[in-house]
């Protein structure tokens, strides 16, 4: 486990998101304003690529596709959204912005169905 | 047609909450017709189903709320899971299917009809809804009043042979006999109870019910409509200002919302802006009836055309000095003309093709800030 470069403070603009590889790992840095969050590529909901289908606006990340939307200060999920974001922890040091990435946070889009109990989480 | 199997026989049912009171008390009109049992997060129900009728119709029929958005084979909303049972699978090309995993057993509700007794999980609450008018049913209808309003899009009334009660913003399914598959369309008009149904069509490349419209269908010809549905719905009382923004023929439902809102005054005290996009000012329709909306609001409310492939000429402008035209793609000039002017007071409307759509969804919530739950839409794609 160890912290990552992830980019300049300067590369990602306030409320955008940015598509970055971190030795193989795709990972999509936000900027809200607020602070950075790194997560997973793609919406939790139907795998749709947040690089395209994300906007972020008051700090709120929302997936434009079918508007499932989190709270980028505490993650928390806002309105109809059914699963939370995941993320890598970050930090700023200077200009830089880091990452904890210990393997790739991924999501299960099959859990739902591979076992009954678990099809309605 | 393909038949779809469950891929969990012997081990479903007993997976399966068992309620018998639940399952008893649907009732089996004949051999034709087959047990639906649905397990949903609410829990166990079950629905009768005949094997002409597909699961999604029948069970929204009888009040279940199974989750749905465009009701015809585009979105996957109506996911479902077969856990005993077969079905047919009404167009095994539905682009639906690419949202789902038809090798675990996903199937489209809206695409299928049962062969026999069935079982279905569904990722959804499923219960015994509330219809604020009627509940979604099958009616007769036939065509009226063909009109052609551009080289590519047609108007016309579909009569039916009982009246129907919709909310302003919602469509219907069409069937024509020899075609297979329903298409939705939004109504154009709105009146309480009425056998009228106004829709407008814009025809694509290789589709075959605007191809049947443009070239075969004729006055009083026969057509399967099911509906209403759909929730992108406007209602007075919510005490909204209405911002909708529309491409092509997905401005039907916005002239519904025009109807109701203009008749019953919604614009004395509210505002309203619509953003319709067509491709060159030939591609325009409606305009006489934007002009009579904007002249009854008194100043409330605001129509941009937004021609996306070539500036405004002259003439058509200057027979609707009351409507404004701009040139871009129609959710860039919201975005510039709205810029500033989006308030939490605003319900926003959006309907078109999914490129459109996106694009829209994109300049509300990035640009405008609007929050998801201020802007109502029906997912087709």
């Amino acid at each position: 486990m160890s912290w990552k470069y992830l980019c300049e403070v300067s590369d990602v603009e306030t409320n955008s998101v940015k598509l970055i590889d971190v030795d193989g790992v795709s990972v999509l840095v936000a900027n809200y304003g607020g602070g950075f969050r790194a997560m997973p590529p793609i919406c939790p909901h139907m795998e749709e690529p947040l690089a395209e289908s994300g906007v972020i606006a008051n700090c709120i990340l929302t997936c434009t596709k079918h508007l499932w939307a989190w709270d980028l200060r505490n993650l928390s999920m806002i309105g109809e959204t059914e699963r939370d974001l995941k993320t890598y922890e970050v930090k700023q040091e200077g200009d830089k912005v880091l990452a904890l990435i210990d393997g790739e946070l991924t999501y299960d889009f099959d859990e739902e169905g591979d076992d009954d109990d678990d099809f309605f989480k | 047609m393909t038949t779809i199997s469950s891929n969990r026989t012997g081990t479903s049912s007993s997976n399966l909450r068992t309620d018998e009171d639940v399952i008893d008390q649907v009732v089996r009109p004949s051999n034709d017709t087959c047990l639906v049992e649905v397990q949903s997060k609410a829990g166990l129900t079950a629905f009768a189903c005949s094997k002409n009728e597909s699961l999604l119709l029948a069970g929204l029929r009888q009040g279940l709320t199974l989750p749905y958005e465009c009701a015809s084979g585009t979105c996957g909303s109506c996911r479902a899971r077969l856990d005993s049972g077969d079905v047919a699978n009404c167009w095994p090309d539905a682009p639906g299917h690419m949202k789902i995993k038809p090798a675990k057993g996903d199937i489209l509700m809206c695409q299928s009809r049962p062969l026999g007794d069935c079982s279905l999980r569904v990722p959804a609450n499923v219960v015994e809804g509330f219809a604020r008018y009627e509940l979604p049913t099958h009616h007769n209808g036939r065509i009226e009043r063909l009109d052609r309003l551009t080289s590519d899009v047609i108007h016309f009334d579909v009569v039916l042979a009982e009246p129907m009660s919709f909310d302003a913003g919602q469509f219907v399914l069409l069937q024509i006999p020899g075609l297979e598959g329903m298409r939705a369309y939004s109504m154009v008009n709105y009146e309480r109870r009425t056998r009228r149904l106004s829709l407008v069509v814009k025809r694509k490349p290789g589709g075959g019910f605007g191809d049947w419209l443009f070239e075969r269908a004729a006055a009083a010809d026969k057509i399967d409509v099911f509906g209403p549905l759909g929730s992108a719905t406007f209602h007075p009382d919510e005490g909204h200002d209405l911002l909708m923004v529309a491409g092509g023929s997905g401005i039907a439902g916005m002239m519904s919302i025009l109807e109701r809102a203009t008749n019953e005054g919604h614009f004395e005290s509210h505002r309203g802006h619509v953003f319709f996009g067509v491709r060159t000012v030939d591609d325009c329709f409606y305009l006489d009836k934007f002009s009579r909306y904007v002249d009854r609001a008194r100043g409330n409310l605001e129509v941009t055309i937004a021609l996306s492939d070539a500036p405004p000429q002259g003439p058509v402008e200057g027979a609707h000095p009351d409507i404004r035209f701009a040139t871009g793609l129609v959710h860039e000039v919201c975005g510039r003309d709205m810029q500033g002017r989006f308030s939490d007071r605003m319900m926003s409307y959006l309907a078109g093709p999914p490129p459109m759509v996106d694009g829209a969804l994109r300049t509300l919530i990035g640009t405008g800030k609007v929050t998801p739950d201020r802007i109502r839409y029906d997912k087709f794609g």
